[in-house]
């Protein structure tokens, strides 16, 4: 519990009360931010993986940045499905499951996709190294995304 | 001697609660097995261009396992047992028909891609992984299917 303290020429009368709550959330905020930032940093580290794989000058290859289209279409079954079973209370259903499905499919493809590119030779088996490093990096970067931000209570769709 | 390891019991791992997650692990499954199966056919398709080497006919039962998949998973246990409120478009019956022919797809798929394997490929004297390839293509996407169908369980939908 927080409390109010004040210095100077202010409303003495508050002195000591308990702080409303929507500012006592001092210690969530630092925590979020502190995941935030850690996120970033490891999303960059992923990124920096999969550019290595395509900019060194031994591979100089830039066919591996298809990857990032896996990234970026990861996240949507999951809130496809979100969206849909917004009012019920089951634990799980079809369409949730659907989505896992789909989820999966998307990361097991970016991951193939290095693979074959290097079977034909069209990028080295090094380059290939480094951008499934990277996608492994970003992947749990995205999912610790939705570990450190979806634990919201209640899911308002007011915030998009 | 007989029955030692009858009160053998693996050790216990209480932090996860494996009966509300296993609808979600068993569709992980199926999504690995599935797009696995793929990315091995796109891969025989990558590194062996030519007809000769693969002919481009022996798509057709990765296509059909795929579209068995989704046949087979499009209908729910309860809607095949009559016990659901709606009957949808097909009722009981027709929905019995739809997994029956869904099955039958996914089987003639699979046996058509063990038939290639081996009389394409084995018999004659070429390069036998594009058969492999189409042969485990349709496996995966079969134990996918049955993991998809029969890992899940409904009661979690309720």
């Amino acid at each position: 519990m927080q409390y109010v303290f004040l210095y100077g020429a202010v409303d003495k009368r508050v002195q000591g009360t308990p702080l409303p709550l929507c500012l006592q959330r001092d210690e969530e905020g630092k925590r979020l931010l502190e995941a935030l930032v850690a996120l970033s940093f490891s999303g960059a580290i992923g990124l920096t993986f999969l550019m290595l794989g395509c900019a060194l000058e031994d591979y100089g290859v830039y066919w591996p940045l298809f990857v990032l289209i896996f990234h970026a279409v990861s996240p949507i079954p999951h809130f496809i499905a979100k969206r849909v079973t917004y009012d019920s209370d089951a634990a799980s259903s079809a369409c949730r499951e659907l989505a896992y499905f789909f989820t999966t499919g998307i990361v097991v493809s970016a991951f193939g996709f290095p693979v074959i590119l290097a079977r034909v030779a069209v990028i080295k088996w090094g380059a290939c190294g480094l951008v499934l490093a990277g996608n492994a990096v970003i992947f749990l970067t995205i999912q610790g995304f939705f570990l450190v931000f979806g634990r919201e209570d209640d899911f308002g769709w007011d915030r998009w | 001697m007989a029955g030692f390891l009858d009160n053998f019991r693996w050790p216990e791992c209480e932090c996860i609660d494996w009966s509300e997650r296993r609808n979600a692990v068993a569709s992980v499954v199926a999504g690995i097995l599935f797009f696995t199966g793929w990315w091995i056919m796109i891969d025989a398709a990558v590194v062996y261009p030519k007809p000769e080497q693969l002919n481009h006919a022996f798509h057709t039962c990765g296509v059909f396992s795929t579209l068995a998949f989704f046949m087979i998973n499009a209908v729910s246990n309860a809607q095949v047992r009559g016990d659901s409120y709606e009957s949808g478009c097909l009722g009981r019956t027709g929905a019995r028909v739809w997994l029956f022919i869904g099955f039958m797809l996914m089987f003639g798929s699979l046996i058509a891609s063990m038939w290639i394997l081996f009389g394409a490929y084995v018999t004659q004297n070429i390069d036998v992984y594009p058969g492999l390839a189409v042969f485990f293509q349709n496996a995966l996407i079969f134990f996918s299917t049955l993991i998809y169908k029969f890992g899940r369980t409904e009661e979690l939908w309720t």
